[in-house]
C-alpha cells in the first residue's frame, strides 16, 4: 500500500510552470532520493506534499487523504508529515528543548514531562543531548539541522521530507547530519530526500529520481541510476556533479 | 597604588584625549557640563528660590483635589500595586547573581561623582533682585564644602578599597532592588526639610523646628515598603508553583479595573446584603461550574450536554426580564460562556484544574466589580475631575499602554491579515487615527464623542479621554508591531506550518514573540511618548501633572503666597518626568538584553 500517491501534479508560479505533470508513488518504509539541477521543481514538489505550496492540477493523496483546497484540517496531515528545511528554520526565541517539545505539547496535546522525555531521547538519537538548554543561535549549522530533524521526529510522523538538508552546511558538518538521516532510514522511516549527496543516495536510497525542468526524467534503483542510467540527461547530470 | 593610578590615567588618555579632535571635544563638553551644573546649583541653592513652593503643593501634585478623607483608597491602591509587583518579582525572580564588588564599584563611582561636583560647585551665585540690581550671595560656604568633602572622601576611599579586595560574596540581582529601595525609605525618615507654618495672623513664618521630608507620608510609604518586601518573599516561596504565575498574569489585567472603580466609587458594603446575596450566589454558581467540569466526561452528562447549554442560555435570557439580583444575571451570562468552552478545554486533567481556577477568579472579580459598580455614591470632587496631577498622568500613561498595546497587536495582525474586510477595516482605523493630531482627538473626546454615543449613555470625561488615548497610541503601536511582523522570515511561518500548528498557535507562539522582541526599542519609545503626551490633556481642562505645576501658583490661597516661584515648580515637574522616562528606558534596555539571548 503506497502512503503517498501523486498523479499528474502540475504547478505554475505566474506564467512559469514549475511542475509539468509529476506522477509517482511511494510505499511505506521506502527511502526516495530526488535529485536534479536547481530550478527543476524538486523542492516545489516535496513542498506540495505537505501543502506548503498548492498544486493547481492533478492529485496528491497522503496517507489516504487527498490534498485539495477545501481541506479543512490541513494541520492533521502536516502533523503526520515531518519536514526538514535547507535553512533549518529553528525558532530562535526558544531553546533547543522548547523547539522540540513545542509541537507535541500544543498540537498533540501531550503533557510537558512526556514530551521532554521524548525530546531527550531524540536528542540522544541525533547525538546532541548536551545542547538541550541552548538557543539555536549558539549551535553550529550541523547541530541546528540535527535539532530540526529531532523537532520533526517529535511528532512521530509517518513520512519525513528533507528539502536539501545539507546544502547550507560546511563540508565537515554534512557528515553528522547524513549519519543522523542514515540511522533514521535504517529504522524504517518513509523518507523523501531532495539532495545532491550522491553517496547518501547510493547507500540508503531504495529508489532515485531525477527531475529536470519540472518533469521526472528518470526513476531507477540506485545501482542502475549510477552505473547504468537510461536517460542522456541523467548521464549529463551525473557527469557534472560526480 | 601607583600602578592603579597609572593604569587609570592611561585609560583616561586613551578614551578622552586620543587625538586633537577628541581632546577639543572633551574639553568643550566638560566646559559646557561644568557651567550647566554650576548654574543649576546656584539656581537651586540661592535664597531667591523658594522650594517650599513645591513641597507645600505636593498633595495637589499627586492627587489634585481628591478628598482627603478618602486618601486611604489611594494608599490602598498604591499598596496593592506594590504588593502585586512584589509577588511578581518574587515569582519571576531571575537567578542572575552579581559579585558584591559590582555594588561597591557602583557606590565608589557615585562617591567619585559627588566628590567631583562638590569640588566644582560654585561658592557664590548671583541673581536679579526685585529692583533689577544684581545680588550676589554665598550659597556654598568653605566650611560646608569641607564638611561635605571629608565624609564623602572617606566613604569613597572605603568603597574603593572594598571593591579591590576581591570579596567572594555574590547577591541576587532581584534582591538588590530592595536593598537600593531601602535607601530612599531610610532617607525620608532622616532628611529633614522645612514645611510651611502659619502664625496666628495667618502670616507665613519660617518653620522651626525642621520637619522630616514627607512628614505625612513617611508612615504609609514605610508600611508599603514592608508589604512590598513581604510579598516578595511570598513570591519567592511559591516560585515553583506554575499555576500561580498564570493567576498573577491574569490578576495584573484585573488590578487596574479594581483600582479604577475603587478610586471612583465608594462601595456600599452592607454586611447583610453580602451575606444573603453575594456569597450564596457566588457559591451556587461556583458549585454549578465545578460540577460541570467534574462531570463532563460522564456519558449521561455528555449525551444531554447540548440541552444543558440550551437551558443555561434560556435562563440567561429570562434573567434579563425577571427581577433577580444584578450579580445573578451577570453570573448567568458568564456561566453561558463557560459551559460552551468547557468541553473543548477539559480534555486533560490539567485543563480541568485551570478551568476551575479561572471560574473562581472570574466569579470573585465579577462580584467585586458589581459591588463597587452598583454603588450609587461616587467620590465627589468639587469642580474638577477625580483624577488630577500625577494620578492622572500615571493613569493616562498606564492605561495608554495597557489597553492600546493589545489593541495595537490586534490592529497590526489585522492589517497583515489575508481576509480583505479585516485588512481594510484595520488599515482604515490606523490611518484615520494617525492622520489626525492627538489634540484634535482630545477635543473630539470632550465635545463630540457624546453625539456618537446612543442616547442616555454617558461617560465621564476621563473615560472618554482614555478611549481616544487607547486608540491613538494603539494605532502607533500597531505600526511599530507591523514592522516587527515584517521582519520575521518566511521560513518561520513554514516551519510552524510544517509541524502542524494552527494559525492561532503560529501567531501566538512563533510570530508574535519574535516580532515583539524585534521592536522593543520602538515600543518603549512609543510608550515614553504616550507618557509625555498625556500632558496635552490640559487643553480640554484636565489637570495633569504639568498643568498643576504651571497653575498652582495662581491658585494659592492668600496666606501661603508663592507668587513668583513658578520656575521651581516647572523644574520639579521636569525632574519627575525625567526620572520616570529614564527608568523606563533603562528597564527596556535590560529586558532587551535578557530576551536577545537566543538571537546572538
Amino acid at each position: 500500500m503506497s502512503i503517498i500517491q501523486a498523479k499528474g501534479v502540475k504547478k505554475w508560479f505566474g506564467d512559469f510552470q514549475a511542475l509539468k505533470g509529476i506522477s509517482m508513488e511511494i510505499a511505506e518504509g521506502e527511502v526516495l532520493v530526488i535529485c536534479g539541477p536547481s530550478g527543476s521543481g524538486k523542492s516545489t514538489f516535496i513542498r506540495c506534499i505537505n501543502r506548503l505550496e498548492q498544486h493547481q492540477e492533478g492529485e496528491i493523496v497522503v496517507d489516504g487523504t487527498e490534498l485539495t483546497n477545501d481541506l479543512k484540517n490541513i494541520e492533521t496531515i502536516r502533523a503526520e508529515v515531518g519536514m526538514v528545511f535547507q535553512s533549518f528554520n529553528l525558532f530562535p526565541h526558544l531553546t533547543v528543548m522548547q523547539n522540540i517539545t513545542l509541537a507535541p505539547i500544543w498540537v498533540r496535546k501531550k503533557s510537558r514531562s512526556d514530551s521532554e522525555e521524548k525530546a531527550m531521547e531524540l536528542l540522544n538519537r541525533v547525538g546532541i543531548p548536551e545542547q538541550a538548554d541552548k538557543f539555536p543561535g549558539q549551535l553550529s549549522g550541523g547541530q541546528q539541522q540535527r535539532v530540526a530533524i529531532a523537532r520533526a521526529l517529535a511528532m512521530d510522523p509517518k513520512i519525513m521530507l528533507f528539502d536539501e538538508p545539507t546544502s547550507a552546511l560546511d563540508p565537515e558538518m554534512i557528515k553528522e547530519v547524513l549519519d543522523a538521516m542514515k540511522e533514521l532510514a535504517k529504522s524504517g522511516m518513509t523518507m523523501i530526500v531532495v539532495t545532491h549527496e550522491m553517496g547518501f543516495a547510493k547507500e540508503v536510497a531504495d529508489r532515485v529520481m531525477l527531475f529536470d525542468e519540472g518533469m521526472m526524467v528518470e526513476e531507477n534503483t540506485p545501482v542502475e541510476f549510477f552505473d547504468n542510467p537510461k536517460n542522456d540527461r541523467t548521464k549529463l547530470f551525473l557527469s557534472q556533479i560526480l | 597604588m601607583v600602578d592603579v593610578i597609572k593604569k587609570n590615567a592611561k585609560a583616561v588618555q586613551e578614551s578622552l584625549f586620543s587625538s586633537v579632535g577628541s581632546s577639543v571635544l572633551t574639553i568643550g563638553t566638560s566646559y559646557l557640563v561644568l557651567n550647566f551644573f554650576r548654574g543649576m546649583f546656584g539656581f537651586v541653592m540661592s535664597s531667591d528660590k523658594d522650594w517650599l513652593a513645591v513641597l507645600n503643593n505636593m498633595q495637589l501634585y499627586m492627587v489634585q483635589a481628591y478628598p482627603e478623607s478618602d486618601f486611604i483608597r489611594v494608599w490602598i491602591s498604591v499598596g496593592l500595586t506594590f504588593v502585586f509587583s512584589g509577588i511578581s518579582i518574587g515569582l519571576w525572580r531571575s537567578d542572575d547573581r552579581s559579585n558584591i564588588s559590582v555594588m561597591f564599584d557602583r557606590f565608589y563611582k557615585l562617591g567619585l561623582g559627588v566628590l567631583f561636583f562638590t569640588i566644582v560647585a560654585p561658592t557664590f551665585t548671583s541673581y536679579m533682585g526685585n529692583d533689577g540690581s544684581v545680588i550676589t550671595e554665598e550659597v556654598f560656604s568653605r566650611s560646608s564644602r569641607i564638611g561635605m568633602l571629608i565624609p564623602v572622601l572617606v566613604i569613597t576611599v572605603g568603597f574603593f578599597l572594598l571593591k579591590n579586595r576581591k570579596i567572594n560574596f555574590s547577591f541576587n540581582n532581584s534582591d538588590a532592588v530592595f536593598l537600593y529601595l531601602s535607601i530612599p525609605i531610610a532617607l525620608i525618615w532622616i532628611i529633614e526639610l522645612p514645611t510651611i507654618q502659619l502664625d496666628q495672623n495667618k502670616d507665613r513664618i519660617i518653620p522651626d523646628p525642621l520637619m522630616p521630608i514627607a512628614n505625612t507620608t513617611k508612615v504609609p510609604w514605610t508600611v508599603i515598603f514592608v508589604l512590598f518586601l513581604l510579598s516578595y518573599f511570598i513570591g519567592i516561596y511559591f516560585k515553583e508553583v506554575k499555576r500561580l504565575k498564570n493567576i498573577m498574569s491574569i490578576s495584573w489585567f484585573l488590578l487596574p479595573l479594581l483600582i479604577f472603580s475603587w478610586i471612583f466609587k465608594k462601595p456600599q458594603i452592607e454586611m447583610a446584603e453580602v451575606l444573603t446575596g453575594d456569597i450564596p450566589i457566588f457559591l451556587i454558581f461556583f458549585a454549578v461550574g465545578l460540577g460541570t467540569v467534574l462531570l463532563i466526561n460522564n456519558p449521561i452528562v455528555k449525551k444531554y450536554y447540548s440541552i444543558y447549554i440550551g437551558v443555561v442560555i434560556v435562563a440567561t435570557i429570562a434573567g434579563v426580564f425577571i427581577s433577580i439580583p444584578m450579580l445573578a444575571k451577570a453570573c448567568l451570562l458568564l456561566l453561558g460562556l463557560f459551559v460552551t468552552v468547557v468541553p473543548a478545554v477539559s480534555t486533560s486533567q490539567q485543563g480541568k484544574k485551570s478551568l476551575i481556577i479561572i471560574w473562581a477568579v472570574a466569579l470573585v472579580t465579577l462580584t467585586f466589580l458589581l459591588r463597587g459598580g452598583a454603588s450609587e455614591t461616587g467620590i465627589v470632587v468639587p469642580g474638577s475631575s477625580i483624577f488630577g496631577g500625577f494620578s492622572l498622568t500615571w493613569l493616562l500613561a498606564i492605561f495608554g499602554t495597557y489597553v492600546s498595546f493589545p489593541l495595537g497587536v490586534l490592529l497590526a495582525l489585522g492589517r497583515n491579515s489575508k481576509l480583505p474586510i479585516v485588512r481594510i477595516i484595520c488599515t482604515g482605523i490606523i490611518e484615520l487615527v494617525r492622520s489626525v493630531p492627538y489634540i484634535t482627538w482630545l477635543f473630539f473626546a470632550s465635545v463630540t464623542l457624546a453625539v456618537f454615543l446612543p442616547a442616555g449613555v454617558e461617560f465621564n470625561l476621563i473615560v472618554r479621554v482614555l478611549m481616544v488615548t487607547a486608540f491613538f497610541s494603539g494605532a502607533y503601536f500597531a505600526e511599530n508591531i507591523r514592522g516587527g511582523l515584517q521582519s520575521i522570515p518566511k521560513g518561520q511561518y513554514e516551519a510552524a506550518d510544517a509541524i502542524g500548528m494552527s494559525p492561532f498557535q503560529k501567531i501566538g507562539l512563533i510570530v508574535l514573540p519574535q516580532a515583539l522582541r524585534a521592536v522593543i526599542p520602538t515600543l518603549v519609545s512609543s510608550a515614553i511618548t504616550a507618557f509625555k503626551d498625556s500632558s496635552l490633556v490640559t487643553i480640554i481642562g484636565l489637570f495633569d501633572f504639568l498643568t498643576i505645576g504651571k497653575t498652582v501658583i495662581d491658585n494659592q490661597s492668600v496666606p501661603v503666597n508663592f507668587v513668583g516661584h513658578q520656575r521651581e515648580n516647572l523644574i520639579f515637574v521636569a525632574v519627575v518626568y525625567w526620572i520616570f522616562t529614564f527608568t523606563l528606558s533603562r528597564r527596556s534596555m535590560k529586558i532587551e538584553k535578557r530576551l536577545g539571548l537566543g538571537e546572538r
